[in-house]
Protein backbone atom coordinates (compact mmCIF):
# COMPACT_ATOMS: atom_id res chain seq x y z
CA UNK A 1 0.00 0.00 0.00
CA UNK A 2 1.19 3.47 -1.00
CA UNK A 3 0.07 6.89 0.53
CA UNK A 4 -0.91 7.84 -3.57
CA UNK A 5 -2.99 4.97 -3.41
CA UNK A 6 -5.24 6.25 -0.21
CA UNK A 7 -4.87 10.20 -1.54
CA UNK A 8 -6.77 8.73 -4.93
CA UNK A 9 -9.27 6.96 -2.77
CA UNK A 10 -10.05 10.24 -0.85
CA UNK A 11 -10.97 11.71 -4.43
CA UNK A 12 -12.66 8.69 -5.64
CA UNK A 13 -14.88 8.63 -2.11
CA UNK A 14 -15.46 12.87 -2.46
CA UNK A 15 -16.41 12.10 -6.27
CA UNK A 16 -19.10 9.57 -5.01
CA UNK A 17 -20.44 11.68 -2.22
CA UNK A 18 -20.98 14.85 -4.88
CA UNK A 19 -22.81 12.36 -7.33
CA UNK A 20 -24.84 10.39 -4.30
CA UNK A 21 -26.23 14.16 -3.54
CA UNK A 22 -27.24 15.06 -7.27
CA UNK A 23 -28.98 11.73 -7.49
CA UNK A 24 -30.74 12.62 -4.12
CA UNK A 25 -31.66 15.93 -5.49
CA UNK A 26 -33.21 14.43 -9.02
CA UNK A 27 -34.91 11.69 -6.48
CA UNK A 28 -37.16 14.14 -5.16
CA UNK A 29 -37.55 15.82 -8.53
CA UNK A 30 -38.90 12.47 -9.27
CA UNK A 31 -41.24 12.59 -6.43
CA UNK A 32 -42.60 15.84 -6.90
CA UNK A 33 -43.47 14.81 -10.40
CA UNK A 34 -45.42 11.56 -9.36
CA UNK A 35 -47.48 14.64 -7.12
CA UNK A 36 -48.03 16.52 -9.29
CA UNK A 37 -49.00 14.02 -12.07
CA UNK A 38 -51.57 12.56 -9.26
CA UNK A 39 -53.12 15.93 -9.01
CA UNK A 40 -53.11 16.32 -13.32
CA UNK A 41 -54.90 12.70 -13.53
CA UNK A 42 -57.48 13.39 -10.58
CA UNK A 43 -58.75 16.55 -12.35
CA UNK A 44 -58.96 14.37 -15.70
CA UNK A 45 -61.01 12.09 -14.02
CA UNK A 46 -61.85 9.15 -16.97
CA UNK A 47 -59.41 10.55 -19.36
CA UNK A 48 -56.65 9.88 -17.63
CA UNK A 49 -58.09 6.67 -15.78
CA UNK A 50 -54.82 4.30 -16.95
CA UNK A 51 -52.43 7.13 -16.13
CA UNK A 52 -53.82 7.17 -12.16
CA UNK A 53 -52.00 3.48 -11.00
CA UNK A 54 -48.78 5.02 -12.80
CA UNK A 55 -48.29 7.88 -10.79
CA UNK A 56 -48.38 5.38 -7.77
CA UNK A 57 -45.73 3.62 -9.20
CA UNK A 58 -43.44 6.69 -10.09
CA UNK A 59 -43.88 7.52 -6.34
CA UNK A 60 -43.09 4.24 -5.01
CA UNK A 61 -39.39 4.86 -7.48
CA UNK A 62 -38.61 8.05 -6.10
CA UNK A 63 -39.37 6.99 -2.22
CA UNK A 64 -37.26 3.59 -3.40
CA UNK A 65 -34.37 5.71 -4.73
CA UNK A 66 -34.34 8.08 -2.10
CA UNK A 67 -34.17 5.18 0.06
CA UNK A 68 -31.61 3.44 -1.19
CA UNK A 69 -29.35 6.57 -1.74
CA UNK A 70 -29.53 7.54 2.01
CA UNK A 71 -28.11 3.56 2.51
CA UNK A 72 -25.22 4.32 0.29
CA UNK A 73 -24.31 7.90 1.58
CA UNK A 74 -23.95 6.04 4.84
CA UNK A 75 -21.79 3.71 2.87
CA UNK A 76 -19.74 6.11 1.50
CA UNK A 77 -19.29 7.73 4.78
CA UNK A 78 -18.15 4.58 5.80
CA UNK A 79 -15.94 4.39 3.21
CA UNK A 80 -14.21 7.79 3.73
CA UNK A 81 -13.41 6.79 7.17
CA UNK A 82 -11.85 3.44 6.16
CA UNK A 83 -9.74 5.56 4.01
CA UNK A 84 -8.66 8.15 6.78
CA UNK A 85 -7.90 5.23 9.04
CA UNK A 86 -6.07 3.39 6.24
CA UNK A 87 -4.23 7.12 4.94
CA UNK A 88 -3.04 7.31 8.54
CA UNK A 89 -1.80 3.58 9.17
CA UNK A 90 -0.12 3.90 6.15
CA UNK A 91 1.64 7.27 6.55
CA UNK A 92 2.47 6.25 10.42
CA UNK A 93 4.06 2.69 8.90
CA UNK A 94 6.34 4.94 6.24
CA UNK A 95 7.64 6.73 8.97
CA UNK A 96 8.15 4.09 10.99
CA UNK A 97 10.69 2.32 8.70
CA UNK A 98 12.13 5.66 8.48
CA UNK A 99 12.86 6.09 12.39
CA UNK A 100 14.35 2.65 11.50
CA UNK A 101 17.08 3.39 9.07
CA UNK A 102 17.70 6.30 11.31
CA UNK A 103 18.07 4.18 14.63
CA UNK A 104 20.74 2.13 13.60
CA UNK A 105 23.33 1.51 16.47
CA UNK A 106 20.75 3.04 19.05
CA UNK A 107 20.77 0.84 22.47
CA UNK A 108 16.81 0.51 22.08
CA UNK A 109 16.30 0.43 18.00
CA UNK A 110 15.06 -3.09 18.17
CA UNK A 111 12.35 -1.82 20.93
CA UNK A 112 10.36 -0.26 17.54
CA UNK A 113 9.66 -3.95 15.66
CA UNK A 114 6.29 -3.85 18.18
CA UNK A 115 5.21 -0.86 16.87
CA UNK A 116 6.32 -1.90 13.44
CA UNK A 117 4.76 -5.58 13.20
CA UNK A 118 1.32 -3.32 14.51
CA UNK A 119 0.97 -1.15 11.92
CA UNK A 120 1.60 -3.81 9.20
CA UNK A 121 -0.95 -5.82 10.86
CA UNK A 122 -3.32 -2.93 11.17
CA UNK A 123 -2.53 -2.01 7.22
CA UNK A 124 -3.68 -5.13 5.85
CA UNK A 125 -6.99 -4.92 8.31
CA UNK A 126 -7.37 -1.62 6.86
CA UNK A 127 -7.13 -2.38 3.14
CA UNK A 128 -8.94 -5.83 3.64
CA UNK A 129 -12.27 -3.95 5.27
CA UNK A 130 -11.72 -1.20 2.72
CA UNK A 131 -12.36 -3.52 -0.54
CA UNK A 132 -15.05 -5.48 0.99
CA UNK A 133 -17.03 -2.46 2.12
CA UNK A 134 -16.07 -1.03 -1.93
CA UNK A 135 -17.52 -4.31 -2.94
CA UNK A 136 -20.52 -3.64 -1.16
CA UNK A 137 -21.06 -0.54 -2.28
CA UNK A 138 -20.84 -1.22 -6.00
CA UNK A 139 -23.64 -3.77 -5.19
CA UNK A 140 -25.53 -0.76 -3.66
CA UNK A 141 -24.94 1.29 -6.60
CA UNK A 142 -25.91 -1.31 -9.06
CA UNK A 143 -29.48 -2.06 -7.20
CA UNK A 144 -29.82 1.92 -7.31
CA UNK A 145 -29.83 1.45 -11.60
CA UNK A 146 -33.12 -0.90 -11.33
CA UNK A 147 -35.18 1.52 -10.37
CA UNK A 148 -33.85 3.96 -12.66
CA UNK A 149 -34.57 1.22 -15.25
CA UNK A 150 -37.94 0.95 -14.12
CA UNK A 151 -38.64 4.71 -14.84
CA UNK A 152 -37.93 4.54 -17.84
CA UNK A 153 -40.62 2.31 -18.70
CA UNK A 154 -42.69 3.68 -16.95
CA UNK A 155 -41.72 6.79 -18.75
CA UNK A 156 -42.76 5.35 -21.60
CA UNK A 157 -45.98 3.55 -20.86
CA UNK A 158 -47.09 7.25 -19.18
CA UNK A 159 -46.31 8.50 -23.08
CA UNK A 160 -48.93 6.02 -24.22
CA UNK A 161 -51.45 6.54 -21.43
CA UNK A 162 -50.98 10.49 -21.65
CA UNK A 163 -51.87 10.56 -25.58
CA UNK A 164 -55.26 9.38 -24.42
CA UNK A 165 -56.27 12.44 -21.82
CA UNK A 166 -57.12 14.62 -24.42
CA UNK A 167 -56.66 18.25 -22.54
CA UNK A 168 -54.52 17.40 -20.71
CA UNK A 169 -52.09 15.61 -23.17
CA UNK A 170 -49.12 17.68 -22.69
CA UNK A 171 -49.89 18.20 -18.82
CA UNK A 172 -49.02 14.53 -18.71
CA UNK A 173 -46.23 14.13 -21.46
CA UNK A 174 -44.51 16.82 -19.78
CA UNK A 175 -44.46 14.80 -16.14
CA UNK A 176 -43.52 11.81 -18.34
CA UNK A 177 -40.56 13.83 -20.16
CA UNK A 178 -39.74 14.97 -16.78
CA UNK A 179 -39.65 11.43 -15.21
CA UNK A 180 -37.68 10.18 -18.09
CA UNK A 181 -34.95 12.64 -18.10
CA UNK A 182 -34.40 12.41 -14.31
CA UNK A 183 -34.11 8.32 -14.34
CA UNK A 184 -31.50 9.25 -17.07
CA UNK A 185 -29.85 11.59 -14.74
CA UNK A 186 -29.89 8.97 -12.31
CA UNK A 187 -28.49 6.20 -14.79
CA UNK A 188 -25.70 8.87 -15.70
CA UNK A 189 -24.61 9.61 -12.06
CA UNK A 190 -24.75 6.29 -10.43
CA UNK A 191 -22.41 4.90 -13.33
CA UNK A 192 -20.13 7.96 -12.83
CA UNK A 193 -19.75 6.46 -9.26
CA UNK A 194 -19.18 2.97 -10.10
CA UNK A 195 -16.86 4.48 -12.77
CA UNK A 196 -14.76 6.55 -9.82
CA UNK A 197 -14.87 3.42 -7.53
CA UNK A 198 -13.09 1.28 -9.96
CA UNK A 199 -9.92 3.42 -10.44
CA UNK A 200 -9.54 2.46 -6.62
CA UNK A 201 -6.63 -0.13 -7.05
CA UNK A 202 -8.23 -2.96 -5.02
CA UNK A 203 -4.83 -5.05 -5.67
CA UNK A 204 -2.92 -5.99 -2.66
CA UNK B 1 19.18 15.15 15.51
CA UNK B 2 21.65 16.75 18.31
CA UNK B 3 21.68 14.99 21.91
CA UNK B 4 22.52 16.99 25.27
CA UNK B 5 22.30 15.97 28.56
CA UNK B 6 20.74 18.80 30.42
CA UNK B 7 20.74 17.01 33.62
CA UNK B 8 22.07 14.05 35.39
CA UNK B 9 20.73 12.57 38.47
CA UNK B 10 19.04 9.94 39.27
CA UNK B 11 16.96 10.51 36.49
CA UNK B 12 17.82 12.69 32.99
CA UNK B 13 16.55 15.27 31.32
CA UNK B 14 17.76 15.14 27.26
CA UNK B 15 17.28 18.16 24.95
CA UNK B 16 16.73 17.28 21.62
CA UNK B 17 17.26 19.89 18.27
CA UNK B 18 18.98 21.54 15.35
CA UNK B 19 18.24 18.56 13.36
CA UNK B 20 20.48 18.50 10.49
CA UNK B 21 18.09 16.94 7.97
CA UNK B 22 15.17 19.61 8.84
CA UNK B 23 13.66 20.93 5.81
CA UNK B 24 14.72 24.35 5.31
CA UNK B 25 11.00 26.24 5.84
CA UNK B 26 9.89 24.99 9.24
CA UNK B 27 11.12 26.33 12.38
CA UNK B 28 13.91 24.78 14.04
CA UNK B 29 12.60 23.43 17.99
CA UNK B 30 14.08 22.02 20.95
CA UNK B 31 12.16 18.96 22.39
CA UNK B 32 13.00 17.83 25.77
CA UNK B 33 12.59 14.40 27.65
CA UNK B 34 12.89 13.40 31.17
CA UNK B 35 14.01 9.92 31.63
CA UNK B 36 13.41 7.97 34.49
CA UNK B 37 14.30 4.29 35.35
CA UNK B 38 11.15 3.22 34.02
CA UNK B 39 9.42 6.23 31.85
CA UNK B 40 9.87 8.95 29.71
CA UNK B 41 8.05 11.96 29.64
CA UNK B 42 8.51 13.76 25.79
CA UNK B 43 8.17 17.66 26.20
CA UNK B 44 6.60 18.93 23.09
CA UNK B 45 7.55 16.41 21.23
CA UNK B 46 7.40 18.12 17.79
CA UNK B 47 6.19 18.13 14.33
CA UNK B 48 5.02 15.99 12.21
CA UNK B 49 8.18 16.71 9.62
CA UNK B 50 10.20 15.87 13.37
CA UNK B 51 8.99 12.34 14.34
CA UNK B 52 11.05 10.21 12.74
CA UNK B 53 14.38 11.74 13.72
CA UNK B 54 13.13 12.43 17.16
CA UNK B 55 11.75 9.05 17.86
CA UNK B 56 15.49 7.90 16.16
CA UNK B 57 16.95 9.65 18.88
CA UNK B 58 14.66 8.67 22.05
CA UNK B 59 15.84 5.00 21.03
CA UNK B 60 19.28 5.46 21.81
CA UNK B 61 17.77 6.33 25.84
CA UNK B 62 15.23 4.48 26.02
CA UNK B 63 12.73 1.33 24.55
CA UNK B 64 9.30 2.41 22.35
CA UNK B 65 7.52 0.91 25.75
CA UNK B 66 8.82 2.89 28.30
CA UNK B 67 8.21 6.18 26.23
CA UNK B 68 4.66 6.98 28.41
CA UNK B 69 4.14 10.26 28.68
CA UNK B 70 4.06 13.40 26.50
CA UNK B 71 3.28 17.19 27.55
CA UNK B 72 2.09 19.53 24.62
CA UNK B 73 3.25 23.27 26.36
CA UNK B 74 0.29 24.55 23.88
CA UNK B 75 -1.54 23.57 20.68
CA UNK B 76 1.41 24.77 17.82
CA UNK B 77 2.03 22.39 15.06
CA UNK B 78 5.69 22.95 15.59
CA UNK B 79 5.10 21.57 19.46
CA UNK B 80 2.79 18.77 18.60
CA UNK B 81 1.83 18.06 15.12
CA UNK B 82 3.49 14.60 15.28
CA UNK B 83 0.78 13.62 17.85
CA UNK B 84 -1.04 11.60 15.08
CA UNK B 85 1.86 9.13 14.86
CA UNK B 86 3.33 9.33 18.53
CA UNK B 87 -0.55 7.84 18.50
CA UNK B 88 -0.06 4.76 16.48
CA UNK B 89 3.58 4.12 18.36
CA UNK B 90 2.15 4.53 21.25
CA UNK B 91 -0.95 3.74 22.15
CA UNK B 92 -0.66 3.36 26.15
CA UNK B 93 0.98 6.44 26.79
CA UNK B 94 -0.77 9.59 28.13
CA UNK B 95 -0.93 12.91 26.40
CA UNK B 96 -0.66 15.55 29.22
CA UNK B 97 -2.12 18.66 27.56
CA UNK B 98 -4.31 21.90 28.47
CA UNK B 99 -8.39 20.72 29.00
CA UNK B 100 -8.86 23.89 26.75
CA UNK B 101 -7.10 22.52 23.41
CA UNK B 102 -8.45 19.02 23.59
CA UNK B 103 -10.87 19.61 21.11
CA UNK B 104 -8.40 21.29 18.68
CA UNK B 105 -5.53 18.85 19.87
CA UNK B 106 -7.20 15.79 18.82
CA UNK B 107 -7.75 16.74 14.98
CA UNK B 108 -3.84 15.56 14.98
CA UNK B 109 -5.11 12.15 15.68
CA UNK B 110 -5.39 10.53 19.31
CA UNK B 111 -7.24 7.61 19.09
CA UNK B 112 -5.25 5.32 21.62
CA UNK B 113 -2.88 7.81 23.49
CA UNK B 114 -5.10 8.85 26.89
CA UNK B 115 -5.87 12.97 26.86
CA UNK B 116 -4.79 13.94 30.33
CA UNK B 117 -6.65 17.56 30.50
CA UNK B 118 -4.43 20.45 32.21
CA UNK B 119 -6.86 22.70 34.25
CA UNK B 120 -5.97 26.13 34.15
CA UNK B 121 -4.60 26.79 37.42
CA UNK B 122 -2.14 23.93 36.42
CA UNK B 123 -1.07 20.55 38.35
CA UNK B 124 1.65 18.23 38.08
CA UNK B 125 2.79 15.16 36.43
CA UNK B 126 3.83 12.28 38.27
CA UNK B 127 6.81 10.16 36.61
CA UNK B 128 6.40 8.08 39.77
CA UNK B 129 10.09 8.84 40.92
CA UNK B 130 9.72 12.41 39.79
CA UNK B 131 6.95 14.66 39.77
CA UNK B 132 7.11 17.56 37.54
CA UNK B 133 5.10 20.90 38.11
CA UNK B 134 2.78 22.12 35.92
CA UNK B 135 2.57 25.72 35.64
CA UNK B 136 0.86 28.45 33.66
CA UNK B 137 1.93 30.48 31.37
CA UNK B 138 -1.36 31.37 29.84
CA UNK B 139 -1.03 33.99 26.74
CA UNK B 140 2.52 33.58 26.85
CA UNK B 141 1.96 33.17 23.75
CA UNK B 142 -1.32 30.85 23.32
CA UNK B 143 -4.29 31.53 25.28
CA UNK B 144 -3.96 28.45 27.65
CA UNK B 145 0.02 27.70 27.96
CA UNK B 146 1.66 25.84 30.48
CA UNK B 147 5.47 25.55 31.55
CA UNK B 148 7.14 22.21 32.93
CA UNK B 149 9.41 23.02 36.15
CA UNK B 150 11.55 20.39 37.99
CA UNK B 151 12.24 21.90 41.46
CA UNK B 152 15.08 19.02 41.78
CA UNK B 153 16.69 19.97 38.71
CA UNK B 154 15.46 23.35 38.77
CA UNK B 155 14.99 23.46 34.97
CA UNK B 156 12.23 25.69 33.55
CA UNK B 157 10.68 24.13 30.55
CA UNK B 158 9.50 27.84 29.87
CA UNK B 159 7.65 26.82 26.00
CA UNK B 160 7.87 29.95 23.51
CA UNK B 161 9.67 32.31 26.20
CA UNK B 162 13.30 33.01 26.10
CA UNK B 163 13.04 31.36 22.27
CA UNK B 164 14.73 33.08 19.59
CA UNK B 165 15.13 32.42 16.18
CA UNK B 166 18.52 31.21 15.04
CA UNK B 167 20.71 29.79 12.08
CA UNK B 168 21.33 25.97 12.24
CA UNK B 169 24.24 24.92 14.22
CA UNK B 170 23.34 27.72 17.06
CA UNK B 171 25.01 26.52 19.88
CA UNK B 172 22.53 24.81 22.83
CA UNK B 173 23.28 27.89 25.68
CA UNK B 174 23.36 31.59 25.46
CA UNK B 175 26.96 32.21 25.92
CA UNK B 176 26.87 36.35 25.34
CA UNK B 177 23.26 38.03 26.92
CA UNK B 178 23.70 41.14 25.44
CA UNK B 179 24.35 39.72 21.80
CA UNK B 180 21.36 37.07 21.95
CA UNK B 181 18.71 40.12 22.75
CA UNK B 182 18.27 40.77 19.39
CA UNK B 183 17.48 37.55 18.59
CA UNK B 184 14.79 37.36 20.64
CA UNK B 185 12.77 41.02 20.82
CA UNK B 186 10.73 40.43 17.56
CA UNK B 187 9.62 36.90 18.49
CA UNK B 188 8.58 38.35 22.03
CA UNK B 189 7.03 41.55 21.05
CA UNK B 190 4.92 39.86 18.14
CA UNK B 191 4.26 36.64 19.71
CA UNK B 192 3.64 37.45 23.06
CA UNK B 193 0.29 39.15 23.53
CA UNK B 194 -0.59 41.35 27.20
CA UNK B 195 2.14 42.98 29.06
CA UNK B 196 -0.35 41.62 31.93
CA UNK B 197 0.11 38.17 30.81
CA UNK B 198 3.70 38.67 31.01
CA UNK B 199 3.64 40.32 34.70
CA UNK B 200 1.64 37.60 35.85
CA UNK B 201 4.12 34.78 34.07
CA UNK B 202 7.65 36.84 35.61
CA UNK B 203 6.32 37.20 39.19
CA UNK B 204 5.48 33.47 39.00
CA UNK B 205 8.69 32.59 37.41
CA UNK B 206 10.71 34.81 40.53
CA UNK B 207 9.43 32.67 42.82
CA UNK B 208 10.70 29.34 41.29
CA UNK B 209 14.46 28.35 41.88
CA UNK B 210 15.77 28.13 38.23
CA UNK B 211 19.12 26.56 37.22
CA UNK B 212 18.09 26.10 33.08
CA UNK B 213 15.17 28.01 31.52
CA UNK B 214 14.30 25.69 28.13
CA UNK B 215 12.56 27.51 25.73
CA UNK B 216 11.30 25.44 22.87
CA UNK B 217 13.45 27.54 20.24
CA UNK B 218 17.11 28.63 20.45
CA UNK B 219 19.37 28.64 22.92
CA UNK B 220 19.19 27.61 26.85
CA UNK B 221 19.61 29.86 29.62
CA UNK B 222 22.16 28.70 32.67
CA UNK B 223 22.67 30.53 35.52
CA UNK B 224 22.77 34.33 35.56
CA UNK B 225 21.43 34.63 32.35
CA UNK B 226 18.24 33.06 33.36
CA UNK B 227 17.82 36.28 36.18
CA UNK B 228 19.30 38.54 32.85
CA UNK B 229 16.29 37.07 30.42
CA UNK B 230 13.75 37.55 33.31
CA UNK B 231 14.73 41.62 33.75
CA UNK B 232 15.09 42.30 30.19
CA UNK B 233 11.65 40.36 29.49
CA UNK B 234 9.51 42.34 32.25
CA UNK B 235 11.16 46.17 30.67
CA UNK B 236 10.13 44.90 26.97
CA UNK B 237 6.81 46.13 25.71
CA UNK B 238 5.23 43.12 23.97
CA UNK B 239 1.79 42.83 21.63
CA UNK B 240 2.79 44.99 18.97
CA UNK B 241 0.98 43.47 16.39
CA UNK B 242 -1.94 45.18 16.43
Amino acid sequence: MKLGQTKSQFVAVASIAAELSAVMGVAKEISLAAANAKAIAFRAGEKAKGFQPITDFINELAKDTIALVNDINEHALTLYQLTVNEYRMTYAHDKFEQVKVLAQGAAYSESLELPLTNSTQTMLECRRDFKMSVTQLLDQLAEVMHPARAARVIAANSRIEASQAGEYLQSLQAVAESVDNAAQVIHDNVQRCRTALSVIDLAD
Amino acid sequence: MKMTNIYEGSYQWVMFGRDDNKPEKIIDTNQYMVRTSERCLLIDPGGVELFAPMLAAVLHYAPVDQITDLFSSHQDPDVISSLGLWDQALPHAKLHASALWEGFLRHFGCDSIEYVAIPDAGGVIDLGSVELQVIPAHYMHASANFNIYDPKAKILMSGDIGAAIEGPGAPMFVDNFDAHVEKMRFFHQRWMPSNQAKRVWIERARELDIDILAPQHGRMFKGDDVKRFLDWFEALQVGIGI
